[in-house]
């Protein structure tokens, strides 16, 4: 019984193996017909190496471009920056914003011998009188001006209406507070200056005094706004 | 006798599966020696049938003869390919040679045992 079973073991054993060479060598020997040709593959390998390098230089284009993108972030980053600081000047003197620092402050007032506050007549301070007191500190290097809380901007106007004076379309009543941001010594002497605007105005009978100030705060220009 | 050939019909059929279907490619290198050991390995085969029809089977030198031939042929390929003499054309000739032997005497034995 053992005998006939090794026997039909090595007659299985054998017919496997016959089988499995058979087998393999039958795909061995067709697959020349599906994969043919030395000249093929050494086309394709020229063509893998032509592809791959071309795939190299394109990565290296990837990294220049996004060098110089980054470089491109960088500058924006830059200029955004300087344009900031450039819109916080413009802002400054355009009087958006809120002044602080040492001055001067000059007060006009109506003569009190007249016969009233009111009076029309020579001597009540005129739009005039501002003006040229404005006119004076910007002269003499001020940075930011206010009347009685009103900012002089470009577009600003100080006029007569009536018996009041206007400043920014607000009704301004005397005393007049003229605020101006500057160097303190240079604002004042050139306002005392003999023979100059101070000079001027106290003989037609203004009252005017001219003190300067360590820190002075002047408003921001605030459009429509009775400040 | 019928036992053993249904056997051999099937370990066939799974030697047939089993090599059509691992994933392993013989590379072409190897393709010439492989196909000696074929031949080497058919020719055992029919020499163990013909054993069989003439009751001389033994499979102890059925088995060795299978495998030892093969192995012979291939390795005999090989050496003729690093001498640089086609070494392979005497084993094609001389398994060849017996394989049609086998066959005659098979196909003999045969055709004898229907006229009886």
């Amino acid at each position: 019984m053992s005998e006939r079973t090794t026997l039909y073991m090595s007659i299985l054993l054998v017919a496997v193996m016959l089988g499995l060479i058979l087998a393999v060598q039958f795909r061995a020997a067709n697959r020349p017909a599906n994969t043919i040709a030395t000249d093929r593959a050494k086309e394709l390998i020229a063509e893998l190496k032509k592809v791959n390098q071309e795939k190299e230089n394109l990565r290296k284009e990837i990294n220049d471009l996004t060098l110089k993108l980054e470089q491109v972030n960088r500058g924006k980053s830059e200029a955004i920056k300087a344009l900031q600081n450039e819109l916080e000047k413009v802002r400054m003197l355009a009087g958006l914003v809120t002044v602080s620092g040492p001055g001067v402050e000059v007060v006009l007032d109506n003569p009190k011998n007249g016969e009233g506050i009111m009076t029309s007549g020579m001597f009540i301070v005129r739009d005039e009188d501002l003006l040229k007191v404005v006119n004076e500190l910007w002269g003499s290097g001020a940075e930011a001006i206010a009347i009685n809380g009103q900012r002089i901007i470009a577009t600003t106007e100080i006029r007569m209406a009536g018996p009041f004076i206007n400043i920014n379309t607000t009704r301004v009543v005397p005393p007049y507070q003229v605020l101006a941001v500057g160097n303190p010594d240079a604002l004042a002497n050139n306002l005392e200056l003999p023979g100059g605007l101070v000079e001027y105005l106290r003989d037609l009978g203004i009252e005017v005094t001219v003190q300067k100030h360590e820190d002075l705060t002047i408003p921001a220009y605030a459009e429509g706004k009775p400040s | 006798m019928w036992m053993g050939i249904i056997l051999a019909v099937v370990g066939l059929g799974i030697g047939l599966l089993i090599g059509f279907n691992i994933p392993v490619i013989l590379p072409q290198d190897y393709a010439k020696y492989m196909s000696v050991a074929t031949l080497a390995a058919l020719d055992s085969v029919f020499g163990g049938i013909r054993a069989a029809i003439e009751d001389k089977f033994d499979h102890g030198i059925f088995v060795s003869g299978f495998f030892s031939n093969a192995l012979l042929a291939a390795i005999l390929t090989y050496i003729g390919d690093r001498l640089g003499i086609d070494l392979y054309l005497a084993a094609v000739v001389a398994f060849g040679v017996r394989l049609f032997q086998n066959l005659a005497i098979i196909r003999r034995h045969i055709l004898k045992n229907n006229t009886k």
